[in-house]
């Protein structure tokens, strides 16, 4: 009893504590737009001399077409080849002269560029940047070098991974009609049909001021930067933006399955769930908020329910995890993965899942659980400070999802605020059979593996 | 991704710290306590707290037949402790750990055994995850039907990993650089099955004393706060304990005939993977900052090495390609790597081998050596702006026995470096007669 109640005093302090860390004010944080549409996003941090410096546009794969998929990362892979200044490969040199850091990433939602500096250097990478996002010029020789490399990276990450080819198969399972059940980095195919016309088609429909969004963490001055971002873009002008379909997805009518082969020793199992999101103008939507905390009911720590008793109690499954994201431009899928135990099955780690659910749906979570989870919220927030990139990233994923980055810290309000009863009630409502898709991965053994040799 | 993120986690190991012309927050040297020396920066912009304990107990010293234990050794501790006031199982630990928001956790390396803490710096939730983390650290619990489950668990996955071509390189590669030094042998179903709970504890005993610790302390505490921290992790840690036997030295890779060093591992992968390395230099050697230098341009610099240049950039052989040092504290390694299409595994080889070739007898232009050192040292301040790289930093220092002016003077040796000193130095650790190769699933031969 001594523990529960010592317990309960530090959870009762660490709140109070912590109610600062969402109350803060926004002083620090600066939005701009100039006149061509570019958003500008400034968050000042002066702990030390560097900045984050993210241009990020709203162009992912959800925006590509059929028999083009793969095409928004490949751009991204061109984006480092040259323009009718710096040619192929000289944008790198550039960075690593200046000693920055610098890549690049692609999603289904956005496509993100990157450099962090010391921050006298932050001119010098704003104007690379904003040189290449009107004067990419490419030859055809060096598509015809990048497009192999980008089908080694999906050989790499895909091909010669299980886990990558159960989850790209769920994904083709779960939508029918929206483009979130194509990879991001493409179906190989269309990756090897894929010409340099259309990476340019692609840069030239988006690569726009008006689609993207700066962002600047670290040690700046929002004014200074606001003159050099208007120096180096101001010029540029917007260009209407292809139309978006919705394409959105028809109501599931009941539960798929799909099952995949490849070289493994466990079978893996996932579950996944159509369920909502957060949709922007309707932040007090309690049902997002509460589809996070049960994602942290069932996984958020290491005596989290899945944990506690699928690996540690009933040894059915050797690994599981749940993944959900409220913010997100495209549709939203609640799910979980598991790794079989040695001798199980996977009808029996479904068993033990499904009973993991039933139970929250029949009885309820725990006041005490909830209230754990919204410590580690808070608490996270004030690690996260310790990132400007990871500020930086927040802000403009946030951003790229249709909300303001204003509207973080009222998310994080609303989540205080959410009850075990509306997060037993999005049990109750979204996980169901009929809006489930199940993807089982059968191991198999490699076909030849002969004897080791010499030279 | 542009660049898989374990090129970028090898940047950052190969880069180790940086030097400024900025002022660099000064490392603190706390109270020795239990023997166990304790260092701190002080940072207070943010009310929190990064603690880590370094212990002298990593896979190094698993004994044989029995890898794997260092690593169930440092894990279990997780999963079940006697406090001061009773016995806390593992669904205590976790739970309590997180109504704090603090964040605790276990790992182990080849040379040491690292315990992190992570917590809010107001003294009530501080001293309670440092009671906690005490409590793990000095009196693990060590449940035989835990020990089971976890043993399974360990099993499972390395079946697992035994599917996957990099855990299959990686393994061959290592027994071949490591040959007689314990690190040659990795865990296997065999060596995890046989831990008993008193391999457990007598390892425990063995190792985790404060005569083998380290504390490193970066955020918001002050000096007197700080060893507060240091007493209440170590109290009931030993200071010293039995003599241990000292490790073998790790033998300098060989001058042998191609046969003899390389392996083709035949597998049916889609791609080739490919290791090339041989033994090389610990942290504290002189000649550090010259290799350092040198692979930068060789194939640590991102996207702009001769590596990538050659392998990436005009063949598109491969989408990841890298080579680094792995400086510990006694012995190091240097590693070359890449993963191509299965038939594409030879002509990667070959140009690898020529581009590593070219660079031990010839070394980098004068140009390229400017443009490593222009990226090394106008990049130092990203290496510790934040209370984690910070706390990297003193960690790598303080195990490594550098100077505590390290992060100070950084910067002055990367930029002291010459093309002679580079050139020397790669001539003097590194041989294409003696790199070992693992080439597998090419399908070419």
């Amino acid at each position: 009893m001594r523990f529960n109640l010592l317990r309960i005093t530090f959870l009762f302090l660490l709140l109070i504590q912590l109610s600062w860390a969402t109350a803060k004010d926004q002083s620090d944080t600066h939005e701009f737009q100039i006149s061509n549409g570019l958003k500008l996003i400034i968050r000042e941090d002066h702990r030390s001399p560097t900045v984050a410096h993210m241009v990020w546009y709203r162009a992912g794969s959800m925006d590509e077409v059929n028999g083009k998929t793969g095409v928004a990362h490949v751009l991204e892979h061109m984006m480092f080849k040259g323009t009718d200044k710096v040619k192929a490969g000289e944008f790198s040199r550039l960075v690593a002269a200046v000693g920055g850091r610098e890549n690049a990433f692609t999603s289904r939602d956005y496509t993100a560029y990157f450099q962090q500096v010391e921050k006298s250097k932050l001119d010098e990478v704003i104007k690379l940047e904003s040189d290449r996002m009107s004067n990419l010029n490419f030859d055809d020789a060096e598509f015809l070098k990048e497009i192999q490399v980008v089908m080694e990276e999906r050989r790499l990450r895909t091909e010669d991974n299980p886990s990558s080819l159960l989850n790209e198969s769920l994904m083709a399972t779960a939508y029918m009609s929206s483009p979130y059940r194509h990879p991001v980095v493409g179906w190989m195919n269309d990756l090897q049909n894929m010409t340099a016309a259309d990476a340019r088609e692609w840069y030239r429909s988006w690569y726009k001021p008006n689609n993207a969004t700066i962002v600047i963490a670290g040690d700046v001055d929002a004014k200074q930067v606001l003159a050099t971002i208007e120096k180096y873009y101001g010029a540029v002008s917007a260009q209407e933006l292809p139309v978006r379909k919705p394409q959105i997805e028809p109501q599931q009518k009941g539960i798929k399955q799909v099952q995949v082969k490849a070289p493994a020793d466990s079978a893996q199992l996932a579950m996944a769930w159509k369920v909502p999101r957060l949709e922007p103008g309707k932040l007090d939507d309690p049902e997002p908020y509460a589809l996070e905390l049960l994602t942290a009911v069932l996984d958020g720590y290491d005596n989290a329910r899945l944990n506690r008793t699928l690996v540690k109690q009933e040894k059915v499954v050797n690994d599981v995890g749940v993944g959900y994201d409220m913010v997100s431009r495209g549709p939203e899928l609640f799910q979980i993965n598991a790794t079989m135990a040695k001798g199980k099955s996977v009808t029996q780690a479904q068993a033990s899942i499904r009973k993991a659910i039933d139970e929250i749906k029949q009885k309820g979570v725990l006041e005490s659980e909830l209230k754990r989870i919204k410590v580690r919220i808070l608490s996270e927030q004030i690690y996260k400070r310790d990132s400007i990139f990871g500020q930086a990233m927040e802000i403009v994923s946030t951003e790229m999802a249709g909300f303001s980055w204003k509207d973080i810290d009222y998310m994080l309000e609303k989540m205080q605020t959410i009850t075990p009863e509306q997060v037993q009630a999005v049990t109750k409502k979204y996980l169901v059979d009929e809006c489930l898709t199940i993807a089982v991965l059968y191991p198999q053994a490699r076909k030849t593996i002969g004897q080791e040799g010499k030279q | 991704m542009r660049v898989p993120y374990k090129v970028i986690l090898i940047y950052l190991l190969g880069f180790g710290l940086l030097d400024s012309a900025q002022a660099i927050l000064p490392i603190e040297k706390l109270d020795t306590y239990k023997g166990a020396k304790a260092y701190l920066v002080q940072t207070k912009t943010l009310p929190m707290v990064d603690i880590e304990v370094s212990i002298d107990a990593g896979d190094r010293y698993d004994p044989a037949g029995k890898s794997g234990l260092a690593d169930m050794t440092a894990g279990l501790m997780n999963y079940g402790a006697r406090g001061e006031k009773g016995l806390l199982s593992e669904a205590q630990i976790a739970d309590e750990i997180a109504d704090l928001g603090a964040n605790i956790g276990l790992s182990v390396g080849g040379e040491r055994a690292i315990l992190r803490i992570r917590t809010l710096s107001r003294k009530d939730l501080r001293d309670r995850a440092v009671q906690l983390a005490s409590a793990m650290l000095s009196t693990p619990t060590y449940d035989s039907n835990i020990l089971a489950r976890e043993k399974q668990r360990t099993i499972t996955s390395l079946l697992e990993a035994e599917t996957k071509p990099d855990y299959v390189l990686e393994r061959r590669f290592k027994k071949m650089i490591y040959g007689t030094y314990p690190l040659a042998d990795s865990p296997s179903v065999k060596s995890v099955g046989a831990i008993t709970v008193s391999d457990l504890q007598k390892f425990h005993q063995q190792f985790y004393r404060g005569d083998r610790m380290i504390v490193s302390i970066v955020g918001d505490v002050d000096q007197a706060q700080a060893n507060e921290i240091v007493q209440t992790l170590l109290n009931r840690i030993p200071r010293s304990g039995p003599a241990i036997a000292p490790l073998p030295q790790l033998e300098r890779s060989p001058i042998e005939p191609l046969a003899q060093r390389e392996v083709q591992i035949p597998f049916d992968s889609q791609q080739a993977h490919i290791a090339m390395g041989m033994t090389a230099v610990a942290r504290n050697n002189p000649d550090y900052f010259p290799l350092l230098v040198g692979n930068y341009v060789l194939g640590g610099g991102g996207f702009v090495s001769r590596l990538m240049s050659e392998v990436r950039e005009k063949r598109g052989l491969a989408y990841s390609v890298f080579s680094y040092f792995a400086p510990g504290k006694d012995t190091g390694t240097f590693q070359a790597g890449l993963q191509t299409k299965s038939d594409q595994g030879s002509l990667a080889l070959e140009v690898m081998s020529d581009t590593i070739a070219k660079f031990i007898a010839d070394g980098p232009t004068s140009s390229e050596l400017a443009a490593a050192k222009a990226n090394l040292v106008n990049g130092y301040p990203l290496r510790i702006d934040n209370n984690r790289k910070l706390l990297d930093n003193v960690s790598s220092i303080v195990w490594n026995d550098l100077p505590l002016e390290t992060m100070e003077v950084w910067a002055k040796q990367v930029d002291a470096v010459t093309l002679n000193q580079v050139s020397a130095a790669f001539q003097k650790y590194l041989a294409m007669d003696r790199m070992k190769i693992v080439v597998l699933g090419a399908q070419n031969k």
